[in-house]
C-alpha cells in the first residue's frame, strides 16, 4: 500500500460547505478524516448538482466530490450524551475542523461544547475555525455566504463588465480559498504540536483569505488613492483579449515584447492559412515591428497608430473566427503565442494533455438510486507527490456510514449503549 | 496571543526559491511568514516582471518601488545569482544543500537548462523537498505552453463559468488563481511532504501543474459533465439554491462613485426579514415572491424590483441593516474600502504596514490564517533587488569575502 503523508492524523469534521474542502485535501493526504454530522446528516448534502440530475440526500455531486475519502459519524451535538460522545472522539482526535456560525458557537459553548475544555484535556490538539470574518471584530456575526465573502474582500468589484455590474468567480471560490487556508493553518499547528506537544487554535477569516486576491487593488489604493475597476477587457489591442472561435472562445495574449513570439510570428501564421491579407505590406509589417506595449497602453500613441490597430485587429478577429479553439490553443501555443482556450467543463473532460496525464480517477460511488454503484470519472488532487501522493481511497459515506465502526469499534462505546443512545436520538 | 517576535511553525527551514512573478514567490511568501528563512534567488539577466509592473510607488523608480512584487516578496532575502554564467550552478547547488526546500515556477524548459531537475537536486541533497510549478506541468502533450493567471483561467474552466451568460466570457478581472489557489496548494502539499519527511527523513518531489490545481477547484461541475453530460454554462451571480442572490446597484456616493450591495437569501424566513426592511417596495408584498420556488421562477422579474429600490438606498447602511435582521448582505468594496473604510478588518490588524527603504510606511497582506500561540509575522518588508548577495554568500553558503568578490568579477553573483 502507498505511503501517505498524513498517516495517523485524526481529524474530526463538523464543517458545512463553507469548510467541505480544508477536510478533503487533509483526506486526500491520508489522513482518517470523519465527518461528524447531526442526524439526519449534513444540511448541505442536499445540493446540486446531482446524480442523473434526481435531488436527494445521498445523490449530490457536489458533496460526493468534497466528501469522499471521509467517514461520516452522526451525533446529535444539541443533547447532552451526544456532547459527552463527541467528547469520547476528540479524545482520539488530532485536529477538528468546524465552521460554526457565531450564533451556533456561543449555544455550543453554553452547553459546555467549548474548544478551549477540549484542548484542556488534550493539549496537543489542532481546532480549526472556519469563519466568515473571523472570531472577532464587529462582524464576527455577519451570515456569509460566497458571494458575500467575494463582496467583501474586494475580489466582485473587480470582475465583471464596467457597464455592467460586480460578478463573483464561479465555483464557490471563496469556500475552496478558506479549505485551502484552513488546510495550512491545520498543518502548520500539526507541525508545531508534532514537535512541542502543544496544540492551539486556528481561525481562518474567509474576508480576509479572499482578499489577498485583489491583486493589486489594495496596493494601487495605498499608494495611489485610486481605485481600481472593474475593465472587462483590459487593452482594446489586436491580439489581446477574448475572440470567438468557430466552436467556442480563446482568450489571446499575443505580441507583448518579451512574452512569447513577436506579431510578425502572428502574420506569419495567418499567411500560412492565406489569411493574413495586406499585414504582410510592407508599411504593416515596419509598425508591427516597432510594437510596443506600454507605449500602446496611452491613449494618444494608440489614435496615432488608429488605421494599423484596427487592420490588424480587423484581420486576426476574422483568421480566430475561422479555426477551433482547440486548434487555436495547440498550434498558438506551439508558436510560442499565449493562447488559452476558454473551456467548458466538456472540453476539460476531453483535453488530451488531462487524459496523457491519467488525471482522472474512477470512482464507484454507492447511491440510494437503483441498484448500482455510480461509476464516476473523478476529478484527480490538485498536486502530485512523489513519494506520498494523495489519492482517492473510497467514496463519499452515507449518513452514519461508520457510526458501528467509530463508535463501537474504535471509541469502545458499547455496543448496547450505542442503541440506547440511538434510541434517544443522540446518535 | 504570543506577540509579533515569538516562535513560528516552519522556524530552522530554508526554501531556496527559484521562481518569479506570482505563485512561486507568493507560495514562499507564506513559509517565510510562518518563519522559513527563504532566500529569493533572482538575477540581473531576468529580472522578475512584477519588480518592473504596477502600482509604483509616485516619484520613484527602480527595481524596488513596485508593490506588486513588494508584497509577495516581504520576509525573504535577496541573492544575486546569475544562472547562465558559468560557475553559478556550483552556487546554486551550494544553496540547495544547505535548503529544505526548493521551490520553483519555471517553465521546465529552464530549469532543465540550468541542471535544476528533481533529479541534480537529490545528488546534493537527497531529501530535499523540491517543489515545482510549471503551468501544465512536468510532462504530457502541452508541457511547453506558456501563460500568466490570465491564460490559466480559461483554460481551468474558471472563465467560461464566471460572468454574464449574455456577454464573452472575460475572465474575473485579475490573475485570480495565481494568488491562493495555486500558492496554497502549494503551501499544504509542502507542509505534507514537511511531516513525512520528519517522519521518515525522506524527502520528495512536488508537482503542481497549475492547469490541474485550478480545475480540482470546480470538481463539482466537471463531475455534471462525466456523469451526466451537463456542461454547465455562466449563471452571472444566480445560485441554485438561494433567490434573490445577486449584486445590486445602490445610490452613488456623493463624488458619484458608484455603490452596489451584494444579497444572499436563502430561507424564506430571511426573505421576509428583507421585506420587512423594504417595507413599501411592491416586491415586499408580491405573493409570487412568497416562496424559493416562486422567487426562482420570477427571478428577473424580482432582481428588476429589488435594484429599482437598492438604487436609491445606501449600500453600506443597507448591509449592516440586513446583517441584523439575519440576511447575508455586504457592501461590495473596493480598494478605498479595504484600506480605508472596513473598521472590521482594520480592527482585526489584517493589513500589515511595513517600513521600507525606498517606498516608506507600506502596506502588505497579513499572513493567510491565523494561529493563536505561533502566529506568522512579517519581520521586514521585501527585499531591494540582490540586498542580501553578500549576506546569504558568506553567512549561508560559506564563501570568503575573497570567494565573494572573486564570484562577483566572473559575473556568477552580482
Amino acid at each position: 500500500m502507498t505511503q501517505t503523508a498524513l498517516d495517523g492524523v485524526r481529524v474530526l469534521d463538523l464543517t458545512s460547505e463553507m469548510g467541505w474542502y480544508c477536510g478533503k485535501l487533509l483526506a486526500d493526504l491520508g489522513a482518517d478524516v470523519i465527518k461528524v454530522e447531526p442526524p439526519g446528516g449534513d444540511p448541505s448534502r442536499g445540493r446540486a448538482p446531482f446524480w442523473q440530475g434526481t435531488p436527494g440526500r445521498e445523490t449530490s455531486l457536489r458533496f460526493w466530490y468534497f466528501n469522499a475519502n471521509k467517514r461520516s459519524v452522526t451525533v446529535d451535538l444539541g443533547q447532552f450524551d451526544g456532547r459527552w460522545l463527541f467528547g469520547r472522539l476528540a479524545e482520539t482526535a488530532d485536529i477538528v475542523i468546524e465552521s460554526w456560525t457565531v450564533a451556533e458557537r456561543r449555544e455550543l459553548a453554553e452547553r459546555g461544547l467549548d474548544p478551549d475544555s477540549y484542548m484542556e484535556s488534550r493539549p496537543e490538539l489542532v481546532w480549526v475555525s472556519i469563519t466568515g470574518f473571523g472570531l472577532d471584530g464587529p462582524k464576527a456575526g455577519w451570515e456569509v455566504t460566497d458571494l458575500i465573502a467575494q463582496a467583501a474582500a474586494g475580489i466582485a468589484t473587480l470582475a465583471g463588465y464596467p457597464d455592467g455590474s460586480p460578478m463573483r468567480i464561479a465555483g464557490n471560490q471563496a469556500y475552496i480559498v478558506a479549505g485551502i487556508s484552513a488546510a495550512q493553518g491545520a498543518l502548520l499547528a500539526l507541525l508545531q504540536a508534532e514537535a512541542t506537544g502543544n496544540g492551539q487554535r486556528v481561525e481562518t477569516s474567509i474576508q480576509e483569505t479572499m482578499s489577498i486576491c485583489q491583486e493589486t487593488a489594495h496596493l494601487q489604493w495605498d499608494f495611489l488613492q485610486t481605485s481600481r475597476e472593474r475593465v472587462g477587457e483590459r487593452y482594446r489591442l489586436p491580439g489581446i483579449g477574448t475572440y470567438q472561435t468557430r466552436d467556442g472562445y480563446i482568450y489571446s495574449m499575443v505580441g507583448i515584447p518579451g512574452f512569447g513570439a513577436p506579431w510578425s510570428d502572428v502574420i506569419g501564421w495567418m499567411d500560412e492559412h492565406g489569411m493574413a491579407e495586406d499585414l504582410t505590406e510592407p508599411h504593416y509589417v515596419e509598425t508591427f515591428d516597432t510594437f510596443d506595449l506600454r507605449i500602446l497602453l496611452v491613449e494618444e500613441e494608440r489614435d496615432k497608430h488608429a488605421e494599423v490597430l484596427d487592420r490588424a485587429q480587423e484581420v486576426l478577429t476574422a483568421f480566430y473566427a475561422s479555426k477551433t479553439s482547440t486548434e487555436l490553443y495547440e498550434e498558438g501555443q506551439s508558436r510560442r503565442l499565449l493562447i488559452g482556450q476558454v473551456m467548458t467543463p466538456k472540453d476539460l473532460a476531453e483535453n488530451r494533455h488531462l487524459a496523457a496525464r491519467e488525471w482522472w480517477l474512477e470512482l464507484n460511488q454507492p447511491t440510494t438510486l437503483g441498484q448500482d454503484d455510480a461509476a464516476l470519472k473523478f476529478p484527480g488532487p490538485p498536486y502530485r507527490l512523489s513519494e506520498t501522493p494523495a489519492t482517492i481511497r473510497r467514496p463519499a459515506p452515507r449518513i452514519g456510514e461508520h457510526n458501528q465502526d467509530v463508535w463501537v469499534d474504535e471509541v469502545g462505546i458499547p455496543a448496547e449503549d450505542l442503541i440506547a443512545f440511538a434510541g434517544e436520538g443522540a446518535v | 496571543m504570543t506577540s509579533a517576535n515569538g516562535s513560528r511553525p516552519l522556524d530552522g527551514v530554508r526554501v531556496a526559491d527559484f521562481s518569479w512573478f506570482g505563485v512561486g514567490p507568493i507560495s514562499a511568501r507564506t513559509l517565510a511568514d510562518f518563519g522559513a528563512d527563504v532566500i529569493r534567488v533572482e538575477s540581473e539577466a531576468r529580472v522578475d516582471g512584477l519588480r518592473h509592473g504596477e502600482p509604483i510607488k509616485p516619484g520613484k523608480s527602480g527595481y524596488n518601488v513596485c508593490a506588486y512584487f513588494n508584497n509577495f516578496n516581504a520576509d525573504k532575502r535577496s541573492f544575486l545569482l546569475n544562472m547562465g554564467v558559468e560557475g553559478a550552478r556550483d552556487v546554486a547547488y551550494r544553496l540547495i544543500e544547505r535548503s529544505d526546500i526548493f521551490i520553483s515556477n519555471l517553465t521546465p524548459r529552464i530549469f532543465e537548462r540550468w541542471g535544476l531537475t528533481y533529479e541534480d537536486l537529490c545528488n546534493v541533497k537527497p531529501d530535499i523537498i523540491a517543489a515545482y510549478q510549471p503551468m501544465l506541468g512536468l510532462w504530457g502533450p502541452h508541457r511547453d505552453f506558456a501563460g500568466f493567471g490570465a491564460v490559466l483561467t480559461p483554460i481551468t474552466g474558471i472563465s467560461h463559468l464566471s460572468g454574464d451568460p449574455e456577454r464573452k466570457p472575460v475572465g474575473v478581472g485579475t490573475n485570480y488563481p495565481d494568488y491562493v489557489v495555486n500558492p496554497g496548494h502549494s503551501v499544504v502539499a509542502i507542509l505534507a511532504a514537511l511531516r513525512h519527511r520528519r517522519r521518515t527523513g525522506q524527502g520528495q518531489r512536488i508537482e503542481l501543474a497549475q492547469i490541474e490545481s485550478v480545475s480540482a477547484t470546480i470538481g463539482p461541475a466537471l463531475l455534471d459533465y462525466t456523469a451526466n453530460g451537463e456542461s454547465q454554462v455562466r449563471k452571472g451571480n444566480q445560485s441554485s439554491w438561494m433567490c434573490p442572490h445577486g449584486i445590486y446597484r445602490c445610490a452613488d456616493d456623493p463624488s458619484g462613485r458608484e455603490r452596489w450591495v451584494a444579497i444572499a437569501v436563502g430561507e424564506d424566513a430571511q426573505w421576509e426579514s428583507l421585506c420587512a426592511i423594504a417595507e413599501g417596495a411592491s416586491f415586499a408584498t408580491d405573493d409570487r415572491f412568497a416562496t424559493l420556488l416562486g422567487r426562482r421562477r420570477h427571478e428577473d422579474v424580482l432582481n428588476g424590483l429589488i435594484s429599482a429600490w437598492t438604487v436609491s438606498v445606501d449600500a453600506a447602511s443597507l448591509a449592516i441593516h440586513l446583517q441584523s435582521a439575519g440576511v447575508a448582505a455586504s457592501l461590495v468594496h473596493d480598494g478605498e474600502d479595504m484600506c480605508e473604510h472596513d473598521e472590521h478588518l482594520a480592527g482585526r490588524g489584517f493589513y500589515e504596514y511595513l517600513d521600507h527603504p525606498e517606498t516608506d510606511i507600506s502596506l502588505y497582506d497579513g499572513p493567510i490564517v491565523k494561529l493563536h500561540e505561533t502566529p506568522g509575522y512579517l519581520a521586514s518588508p521585501a527585499p531591494l533587488f540582490g540586498e542580501h548577495t553578500f549576506e546569504v554568500a558568506t553567512e549561508v553558503l560559506g564563501y570568503s569575502g575573497d570567494e565573494v568578490a572573486e564570484l562577483t568579477a566572473s559575473g556568477v553573483l552580482s
